[in-house]
């Protein structure tokens, strides 16, 4: 107890209650201010700069905060900044990557390849952003699973942002047998794409006679559908081929290999030549 | 017209209404303090449509409000979206010329309660399909109508379940306007209801070229003996006296070259 009564008597009270009421304003000011520039910055340009923004003033005040309170304690920074530059030297080479990441995410940030909420594939990794942050960027699979993805192979890998324009197209391929009318199926297929109720009418849906087959003529059906509606859409129209094929009677044909005897025109002849030795081996099975 | 259709009406309890306009029908039904709207579309109902019951195949929507009340009030609206109308048959307007045309734009019908005009459910009397109108990487989402683009509307059909809209179209640039399609911003109009028809106040657009936009001007001019006591629905969106827009460059060009 006298040795709190002579720490407070030789004066070291003062500069305690100091740092106490400096922390106890600023920080609760500093969240307030983080929220602020969240929403603000959210509501204006994007949830993306909104982060951003909250993050930047939130640490820039804990840093005046503690220069502050460093000062408040008569802890002189002139030492601490001498030996930072050794210390920087040091964790320079021990956080390569780090830095790395840093310097990534700046680029992220300038470029904007995507903002958060919007869908990307990285590799074989498709989610939606939660989080662009200093070292790496967040996602949510859709099988809800978190994924974090380092800033720096962001920028070396190609990244699909799969949400960035409003509206998007589905190839869908379509393989008819050789003896069906295109024509017919032409109509039949920009049938379809007018009744389903995800289909765009403008860009129109195209079909393009894409190759002769080894079993079919195989044809690109391409409809555009808004960006939120495609997984509609592919979902959709394919059943809905599926169904007006069968109604109509147009063959969708299977993998088949027809085989000639030396001529295409000439079928290949079946002889059976040892029919009484089959018969035995039969026999001699049902024994 | 279906006066029997538009206005308010009360519900009874435990009774079910219906009502068809244009493809749509429509069952409305007063239960356990609950409102119940069902519909379906006459293409897709098969069999006879019963008035007292919907088919199986049509669910019931239900609608609890703080205000328990089976007064509902049934008003026709435009579409929720813009719409791109294409004329039947092209048609060329020649340089410094002014036309008047009518469209006909198929309306939706909005279920609200009468006492407080809070909106239940907003459905559309024809299923139109929807299109893009602008680039690949810009632009809005669109209903997809056809227009006779009709000079007289003497020898038009009436028709309950569309509005019809008068537009001046004025070429004031130095090449011919092909006027075959053009996006049409109705969210911007009223609706009044005129000797059994549905009419809107009157659109502007002048044509300015190819690469400008056009100058779109909501003029509120109501069609010759319609007075403004007669209107029956406010604009979706609060009324500008214009705005530049593109209205007829739709800048999708490149489907048919990259095909893949």
């Amino acid at each position: 107890m006298s040795t709190i009564n002579t720490y407070i008597a030789d004066g070291n009270f003062q500069p305690i209650l100091k740092v106490a009421l400096i922390i106890i304003i600023t920080v609760p000011v500093l969240l307030l201010l983080r929220g602020w520039a969240r929403r603000f910055f959210t509501k204006k340009y994007a949830p993306h700069y909104g982060m951003l923004a909250g993050k930047l003033i939130f640490y820039s005040g804990l840093t005046i905060l503690v220069v502050t309170v460093m000062g408040q304690l008569g802890i002189s920074l002139a030492p601490l900044l001498g030996a930072a530059g050794i210390v920087g030297i040091a964790l320079g080479f021990a956080s390569q990557t780090s830095v790395s990441n840093i310097i990534s995410g700046l680029f992220l940030i300038a470029e904007q390849p995507f903002k958060v909420d919007d869908i990307i594939t990285i590799n074989n990794t498709t989610g939606v952003v939660l989080s662009i942050d200093v070292l790496s960027v967040k996602l949510r699979t859709f099988d809800n699973q978190f994924v974090r993805i380092p800033n720096e192979m962001i920028i070396k890998t190609e990244v699909t942002n799969v949400t960035r324009f409003p509206i998007r197209r589905f190839n869908a391929k379509i393989s008819v047998a050789y003896k069906e009318d295109i024509g017919r199926v032409r109509e039949l297929l920009m049938e379809v794409a007018e009744k389903n109720e995800y289909s765009l009418s403008e860009p129109e849906p195209l079909i393009i006679f894409d190759a002769f087959g080894s079993s079919s003529i195989d044809l690109l059906f391409l409809i555009w559908a808004p960006v939120k509606e495609y997984v509609l859409l592919k979902n959709s129209i394919q059943e809905e081929i599926k169904a007006k094929f069968d109604e109509e009677g147009i063959e969708i044909p299977f993998p088949h290999v027809s085989l000639y005897a030396g001529s295409a025109s000439k079928p290949l002849s079946v002889e059976m030549v040892q029919r009484q030795t089959g018969e035995k081996q039969k026999d001699s099975v049902q024994n | 017209m279906g006066n029997e259709i538009w206005g308010d009406r009360s519900l009874q309890d435990g009774k079910t209404q219906h009502f068809s306009v244009g493809d749509l029908h429509v069952w409305l039904r007063f239960r356990d303090e609950e409102i119940w709207i069902a519909h379906g579309y006459k293409g897709e109902l098969k069999g006879n449509i019963k008035e007292d019951q919907p088919p199986k195949k049509v669910e019931w929507v239900r609608w609890a409000n703080k205000t328990i009340s089976a007064d509902l009030r049934i008003q026709p609206v435009f579409p929720d979206l813009p719409l791109v109308v294409n004329s039947e048959y092209s048609l060329m307007v020649s340089p410094d010329t002014q036309i008047q045309i009518y469209t006909r734009i198929p309306i939706w019908i909005r279920v609200s309660l009468a006492k407080n005009n809070y909106k239940l459910t907003e459905l559309p009397t024809i299923k139109l399909s929807r299109t893009w109108f602008g680039t690949p990487t810009e632009g809005e989402l669109c209903y997809y109508a056809t227009t006779k683009a009709r000079r007289d509307l003497s020898r038009a059909d009436k028709k309950q379940h569309v509005v019809t809209c008068p537009i001046l179209v004025n070429n004031k640039s130095p090449e011919e306007l092909n006027f075959e399609h053009f996006c049409f911003r109705v969210e911007r109009l009223s609706i009044y209801e005129y000797n059994d028809e549905f009419w809107a106040d009157e659109t502007r657009i002048v044509y300015h070229g190819e690469d400008l936009n056009s100058d779109v001007i909501m003029t509120g001019k109501l069609p010759e003996g319609i007075q403004k006591k007669q209107m029956v629905a406010i604009p979706r969106k609060e009324i500008k006296k214009s705005l530049a827009t593109r209205t007829f460059k739709r800048l999708f060009e490149d489907t048919q070259i990259f095909g893949r």
